[in-house]
């Protein structure tokens, strides 16, 4: 347990002070802050204007901070040579992985938390509607996007950075597509394809079960129970994926 | 130093023909009034966690092209499909089905409007905003005899819905009785006499009078229905108001 939170925390400074993730977070804020502008044109939609397009900012940028520090994140250990120092200590791969996720979660937790206060202060002050909704999609995309860091974080123990990098991006489209794939084993009448369709659906996350931007914006109404599921599902989803990777970083001779 | 002078001399060159360049262009290339809007369908179907800030996206898009064709050349070609994707991925969406129905009325297609209203409202039944509008586009697009009574028809829908103002019920009993439906402006105007203030009142027994038949018994015969609809006290009230000018 100490090593995971030795690990963690090492992590977290080591990500916390890099340059790059300053400076996509500066520009993701004024991004959010570009929210006024199209407010300004939508003829009194300026509060719907900037929560919607405050999120898609807080995913992509989210999605972008995910992707290419978890990808790096093992990557540079091995690249570096500082996990030989590290096993040769008796630290387990399981603890080495589960250390490099925590860490990473508590920097996107305080990535999110900045972009989200942010958009919502912005929002009540701006558009003078104080929506709670905001923070709780700002939550809803942090789950996603741990999702996203620990299938990241496994295809980076199987490949180089840049490769994990663009899977992690394509695991998170389809998973915005999940239910393209479940209409395709509906739609087709070869049982093969079908049976593969829902291997697919199961494997990739499902992201397109709750909306959390139209929920936002008035578009439907969220269920708390469904939201409450969908969390516990995408959680499980991170463990599992967790696992896969300490199975395939086991296998790998330092 | 030579060297840097010119150095320097090159960089201000290049940003001046960069500025140049820039300036010397056309500010605004004519735009085409006819533009590709996909179908809503493939958004439906690809982009399900982004829909409505896609629709937001088009909306935007929308309120520019409508501004920029009409005060310009004043042809909205693609206006119909605009508002068709926006409001058919972001269903409650009011406003962009109320500026996409006037908006369509600028581009000549004041029954695309419509239906545009009625499917906001069928959307939104609990919004009276549509059957509101839905009231005007009847009145002043309809034609035919009938035109005054489908406004009415909407105006009393609209006026049925929890928050809607009160001058709806007004509009409603008007157009009745100009469409010819006397008795049913009878009881709308009693709707409005029994949830209206001293001015209200005042307005409902002034066209109750001119819409009741002048004879005494005619007149009692006609404003009975209202008995069932209201309370005996303003009932009374409404009576006396509507008969202090004939003997007892």
């Amino acid at each position: 347990m100490n090593q995971v939170v030795a690990i963690a925390v090492n992590t977290f400074k080591e990500t916390i002070r890099d340059r790059v993730l300053a400076v996509i977070v500066v520009f993701a804020l004024l991004m959010i802050v570009g929210g006024i502008w199209l407010g300004s044109i939508s003829l009194g939609q300026q509060g719907r204007m900037m929560q919607d397009f405050g999120l898609v900012a807080v995913t992509a940028f989210g999605l972008i901070v995910a992707v290419f520090v978890a990808a790096g994140l093992v990557h540079k250990e091995v690249e570096k040579r500082t996990v030989f120092v590290l096993f040769s200590k008796p630290v387990s791969r399981a603890a080495f992985i589960t250390g490099k996720f925590i860490g990473l979660c508590g920097t996107m937790g305080l990535v999110l938390a900045g972009m989200g206060g942010f958009l919502f202060l912005l929002v009540w002050l701006v558009a003078g509607d104080l929506s709670g909704m905001i923070l709780v999609a700002v939550l809803m995309i942090y789950v996603q996007l741990l999702a996203i860091i620990a299938v990241t974080i496994f295809f980076s123990t199987l490949g180089s950075a840049i490769l994990a990098s663009v899977l992690g991006i394509c695991v998170f489209v389809a998973g915005q597509l999940s239910h393209n794939v479940l209409s395709l084993t509906r739609l087709g009448h070869n049982a093969v394809t079908g049976g593969l369709s829902w291997i697919v659906y199961v494997i990739i996350p499902n992201f397109s079960a709750v909306d959390v931007k139209a929920g936002v914006v008035g578009e439907s109404t969220l269920a708390w129970s469904q939201i409450g599921l969908w969390t516990a599902y995408l959680l499980a989803y991170v463990v599992v994926v967790l696992a896969l990777a300490t199975l395939v970083f086991r296998r790998k001779e330092f | 130093m030579l060297r840097r002078v010119a150095f320097v001399l090159v960089v201000l060159a290049c940003a001046g023909g960069v500025v140049a360049y820039q300036v010397t262009r056309p500010s605004r290339a004519p735009a085409s009034p006819r533009v590709f809007v996909p179908s809503p369908q493939f958004f439906e179907d690809f982009s399900p966690s982004f829909r409505t800030s896609i629709a937001d996206a088009y909306y935007l898009g929308m309120v520019q092209y409508y501004g920029e064709h009409a005060v310009g050349d004043g042809r909205l070609d693609s206006l119909p499909q605009m508002v068709d994707l926006v409001t058919r991925l972001s269903p409650n969406f009011t406003r962009a089905y109320l500026f996409g129905a006037f908006a369509l009325v600028d581009a000549g297609r004041p029954d695309a409007g419509y239906e545009v209203l009625k499917r906001g409202f069928a959307r939104n039944p609990r919004d009276w905003h549509f059957p509101a509008y839905l009231g005007y586009f009847a009145y002043r697009f309809g034609t035919g005899q009938g035109k005054d009574l489908a406004a009415a028809r909407w105006y009393q829908e609209a006026a049925a819905i929890p928050g809607a103002p009160s001058y709806l019920l007004r509009l409603a009993a008007a157009l009745s009785a100009k469409g010819g439906e006397e008795k049913k402006a009878i009881l709308m105007w009693g709707q409005v006499y029994l949830g209206g203030d001293k001015y209200v009142r005042q307005k409902a027994v002034t066209e109750l009078d001119s819409l009741l038949p002048k004879e005494k018994g005619a007149r009692m015969k006609a404003v009975a229905p209202l008995y069932s609809t209201m309370p005996k006290a303003d009932f009374e009230a409404l009576i006396a108001e509507l008969f202090k000018d004939y003997a007892p």
